[in-house]
């Protein structure tokens, strides 16, 4: 202040336009941002959902493994359950078929399943009885048959009946057969 | 440094505000950095601020925030003090109603705080920037002169008049007259123009210096009470002689030449009834002055030369001013364009 009395008034750049410009600019700024943070977020979660899916389809991959296993299982448990229950019905049959071999006059009082034989316990009123009532029978069904006697306390006489099947014997004499 | 970025980018607005008696002139410069680029003036029908004035003021300002608005101290209560010394300034004048500047460690220039007051109050609407005094137009106008010269600068305003005497930038007297105050009362124009006799006969005040005080006043009133009438009546006729020969020279411009014949009588009165009270007032250091520079703010006739050569045998210089601009260089001044 060389010359006036007064001090000039303090001028400033920033009008009330100037104001307004900025604040218009900066709120334009503001939504570019948050346009720019919201499309920054939703790409990360499409990535972590993408990631996500990724992680559940191996996961899901594994399970298809895994179910896959367990209906191989499970076919093989029924595949073998079929078996068993064949083999338990031909057992019963067999064991139907044991018992209507045995005739009235013989009791059985124990009876013994091998894999390839059959012993059996019981009381016969004679040996004859047992020979042509039951040994016959069995001497047809399997190969070999050892019988062993020894009397009970009323006169009768307890027998112990071995048999056995040759399965290869029988294989060796199909081939045999067949040739 | 943001601030100074957007300040390059606008224009810088100098509104500078010229009040006359009756009207407000308004001068307009528009600045770069490289210069003025544009002005405008108007002159409104108002000593105050009007609707229509505040238009034409607003369409230039509305552009940029660095509008700048000077006006030019019109207060009747200022004026200038040959010194800058606090202890002394009482001295000249009772300075403590009055705001007052040092100029350069020389001088000083003070105007009354009350009209400042009313001036910040009259342009609340716009707000005024910077408040320049007279003098200070008038030293930055006769910046050339001021600094290697002895002489007495005028500034012709319309209504006021605004003198001083400079002595190789000393400045030895100052006065601020107001033309419409001193024409009010008739009495002290007659008590000048007695004065005017007084100063006429500058040889028989030298005769008085050597006589004894009481003896010479006492002849120098003899004088007076002779020559007075006698020259009353040749003053009369040569005013009317001089109206004769304006009448045949100009006669289109005839009703404001009129006007302008008295004012410019009646600032040659006020000159030299200043002139009187500088050479006779004990406070000031007398210096006979033989040069007048007058800067014309209002469009003075030859006739003021006339007198002030002719009455006073001063060699009188005239430059044509025009305020609004030499306000506005004030201003830029102080922005530091």
């Amino acid at each position: 202040m060389k010359y006036s009395y007064i001090k000039p008034r303090q001028k400033s750049a920033f009008t009330a336009e100037i104001q307004l410009l900025v604040i218009f600019f900066f709120i334009t700024l503001g939504m570019l941002f948050i346009t720019y943070l919201f499309l920054l977020f939703k790409d990360y979660n499409f990535l972590s959902d993408m990631d996500e899916m990724a992680t559940a389809q191996s996961e899901l991959s594994v399970n298809i493994e895994d179910m896959k296993e367990q209906i191989t299982f499970i076919e093989k448990e029924n595949l073998l359950a079929q078996r068993v229950y064949t083999q338990n019905t031909v057992l019963k049959d067999s064991i139907a078929n044991l018992f209507d071999l045995v005739p009235q006059r013989i009791t059985l009082s124990e009876a013994k399943l091998l894999e390839n034989g059959l012993i059996l316990y019981g009381v016969t009123p004679n040996k004859d009885i047992y020979n042509f009532m039951l040994q016959a029978p069995l001497r047809s069904i399997f190969h070999r048959t050892y019988s062993s006697f020894y009397p009970a306390q009323n006169g009768w006489l307890r027998f112990v009946s071995t048999n056995y099947i040759d399965e290869e014997i029988n294989f060796s004499q199909e081939i045999d057969s067949e040739n | 440094m943001l601030g100074k970025f957007f300040e390059s980018l606008y224009l810088k607005v100098f509104v500078n505000i010229v009040v006359k008696n009756s009207t407000t002139d308004v001068y307009i410069e528009l600045c770069s950095s490289k210069g003025v680029i544009d002005n405008a003036e108007d002159s409104f029908n108002t000593t105050k601020m009007s609707e229509e004035m505040l238009e034409f003021i607003t369409s230039y300002t509305r552009e940029s925030p660095f509008s700048y608005f000077s006006l030019l101290d019109m207060s009747p209560s200022q004026g200038a003090i040959p010194t800058c010394s606090k202890n002394k300034l009482s001295y000249y004048y009772d300075i403590s109603a009055s705001e007052y500047k040092c100029h350069d460690k020389k001088w000083t220039y003070y105007t009354s705080k009350s009209d400042l007051y009313d001036i910040e109050k009259r342009y609340k609407d716009i707000g005024i920037d910077f408040v320049f005094s007279p003098f200070s137009i008038l030293v930055n106008f006769f910046k050339d002169k001021v600094s290697s010269h002895h002489a007495m600068y005028i500034l012709v305003q319309e209504g006021f008049i605004s003198l001083c005497v400079f002595d190789n930038s000393e400045l030895l007297f100052a006065q601020h007259l107001d033309m419409e105050k001193i024409t009010e009362s008739d009495d002290l124009l007659m008590d000048d123009a007695d004065d005017i006799l007084d100063l006429d006969d500058g040889i028989d005040l030298e005769d008085i210096d050597v006589m004894d005080a009481e003896d010479s006043l006492e002849d120098f009133g003899d004088i007076e009470d002779l020559d007075s009438l006698e020259e009353i009546d040749e003053f009369s006729e040569n005013k009317d002689v001089e109206e004769e020969f304006y009448h045949e020279e100009d006669a289109e411009l005839a009703p404001s030449d009129e006007s302008g014949f008295n004012e410019d009588y009646q600032r040659f009165s006020l000159i030299q009834s200043s002139i009187n009270h500088f050479y006779k007032d004990d406070k000031y250091e007398s210096k006979f002055i033989e040069n007048v520079y007058i800067a014309d703010g209002v469009g003075i006739s030859s006739d003021l030369k006339r007198y002030l050569e002719e009455e006073m045998f001063l060699s009188v210089y005239v430059r044509h001013l025009e305020l609004g601009a030499e306000v506005s260089e004030l201003a830029r001044i102080e922005v530091g364009l």
